[in-house]
């Protein structure tokens, strides 16, 4: 069976062998980047910082409370505010892959010039198994790139280290708990966030959306589940379809956007079931999201397939 | 004991290999074009993958060869039963009915695999193809509303195959399937 304390003690062990000087982590605050960096800034220590980037594209009060949480955790961060930059080099695309490729590409780039600014040579990522698997190449299919896997650029110029490789999300989550990491139970949030939660262009507009539907769906749930309701879901969220239909607000005609609830259990995202809500918590849902958010959305539906043949995102 | 699971490029293989190291066998990913001469092992897994064994037969690399020379129990999942089917005479063709996601697996023969397992569980599939005719010398173990063969066993050699996949989380009695498996291997090591 997986041993936490000993996977840690073996990782120190190998940074501490193969990383010879200054290191940058992709920190997004989530359990696997956070993990990471509390495993490396042990050999490290100072030689190590913390890059969190706002894409844009983070959820409500998402920087924010990354930039504290990353303070509680002891290790050198900075935040990057990038979103002009990825707003304009999203401008027009709605393709997923084309998507997933350009922001983990301009990742990269962020990443190249923080580096370049500290003189470090390493960029440590909390990349996980199912990262490379979907990402695909040889004989396995690409199911979606994943940014930190198939969207690297081929020319980047930083020495990848990532130790959780080989780990599923259930493992990262004991070492994270063997750690004592404050996010070691934090819901699973994809690297390039809110971007694939818009079945369309990611627009400044249209993630404002998505961001509200999501903090509603999330408030809710957790409301639920601190009742006794319902348990909390392995991952719960809100997608902007692009479809519009016919509604009536007021006695006035409406005509808005579609917002698709999804909640699934899972073990190690490689397989899952969609949760089982209770109707009162989707109608609470729903009421939130169509009376807070008339102006765009007059339509909730709730999505019942499983992985697969679904993924867990919608891109 | 070590057991090999040769990579066909499934989404699940590397899961396989996760389930082989937490019941407690040596275990690697092997890339499905090692030679047979390095092939050192007390036992085989051929995984699932993309590939359509039917169409793409170069795709599956070295399995023929292992299956037809090794004396070593094979467990061929998805891809990796399809193939055996296939290499061994029997046929494998596009599903009527693909199957993704949940399943109700009937056992039909409990044989080796699902000793003191239900009847029927709970299985995870992820399948285009399916295997429809088997080989000769081969049993039917287990099957489904929509697909005739979940399971089958060689009557004299140690070769088995599913069309499900025991390797992930939402199958039931997974671990047991696998470490079933694991008990044919040890005994097949003592001769």
């Amino acid at each position: 069976m997986f041993d936490p304390q000993k996977f840690i003690d073996d990782q120190v062990e190998k940074t501490r062998s193969e990383v010879k000087g200054k290191a940058i982590i992709a920190a997004s605050g989530g359990v696997d980047s956070t993990v990471c960096a509390a495993i490396v800034s042990r050999p490290l220590g100072d030689q190590l910082i913390a890059v969190y980037v706002d894409t844009g594209f983070m959820r409500k009060g998402e920087t924010k409370a990354v930039d504290e949480m990353l303070r509680r955790l002891g290790v050198n961060h900075i935040v990057v505010d990038a979103s002009d930059e990825y707003f304009a080099a999203l401008k027009g695309v709605t393709d997923p892959e084309r998507k997933r490729k350009i922001i983990g590409e301009k990742f990269i780039r962020v990443f190249e010039r923080e580096a370049a600014k500290s003189g470090a040579e390493y960029l440590v990522q909390g990349t996980i198994a199912p990262d490379w698997i979907e990402s695909g190449g040889g004989l396995r299919d690409t199911i979606k790139s994943h940014h930190n896997v198939g969207g690297l650029p081929s020319d980047m110029n930083l020495k990848l280290v990532e130790p959780l490789r080989d780990l599923y999300k259930d493992e990262v989550r004991k070492v994270a708990r063997a750690l004592g990491i404050e996010v070691a139970e934090r819901q699973p949030f994809p690297g390039p966030a809110l971007a694939i939660r818009i079945m369309g262009e990611p627009t400044r507009e249209s993630v404002d959306i998505v961001r509200e539907a999501c903090a509603i769906v999330e408030e809710e749930i957790e409301k639920a589940a601190a009742a006794g309701k319902m348990d909390i879901p392995w991952q719960y969220f809100a997608v902007l379809l692009p479809v519009k239909s016919v509604g009536v607000q007021g006695d006035v005609r409406a005509y808005g956007y579609t917002i698709a609830v999804r909640a699934v259990e899972s073990v190690d995202a490689m397989s899952a079931t969609y949760m089982r809500i209770p109707h009162d918590v989707l109608e609470s849902i729903s009421t939130r999201i169509t009376n807070r958010m008339k102006a765009s959305v007059n339509r909730v539906v709730y999505d019942i397939t499983d992985k697969p043949p679904a993924t867990i995102e919608w891109e | 004991m070590r057991i090999l699971v040769v990579d066909n490029g499934g989404q699940w293989t590397h899961r396989e290999w996760r389930v082989l190291r937490d019941l407690g066998v040596e275990t690697s990913i092997v890339p499905n074009s090692t030679p047979l001469e390095s092939i050192n092992a007390d036992g085989l897994v051929l995984s699932g993958g993309s590939p359509r064994v039917g169409l793409d037969e170069e795709a599956m690399g070295m399995c023929g060869e292992y299956i037809d020379k090794l004396d070593v129990p094979i467990l061929g999942i998805c891809a990796g039963h399809q193939y055996m089917a296939l290499r061994l005479g029997g046929k494998a063709v596009p599903s009527a009915t693909p199957e993704f996601g949940k399943t109700l697996v009937s056992v039909v023969d409990e044989d080796d695999l699902f000793k003191g397992l239900p009847e029927t569980f709970v299985a995870w599939e992820s399948h285009n193809d399916e295997v429809t005719e088997l080989p000769p010398g081969f049993k039917l173990l287990a099957n489904s509303e929509t697909c005739p063969v979940q399971a089958m066993k060689h009557e004299s050699r140690p070769l088995y195959g599913l069309q499900f996949h025991p390797e992930v989380e939402h199958t039931d009695n997974g671990y047991e399937i696998f470490q079933a498996f694991l008990d044919v291997c040890e005994v097949c090591k003592k001769g």
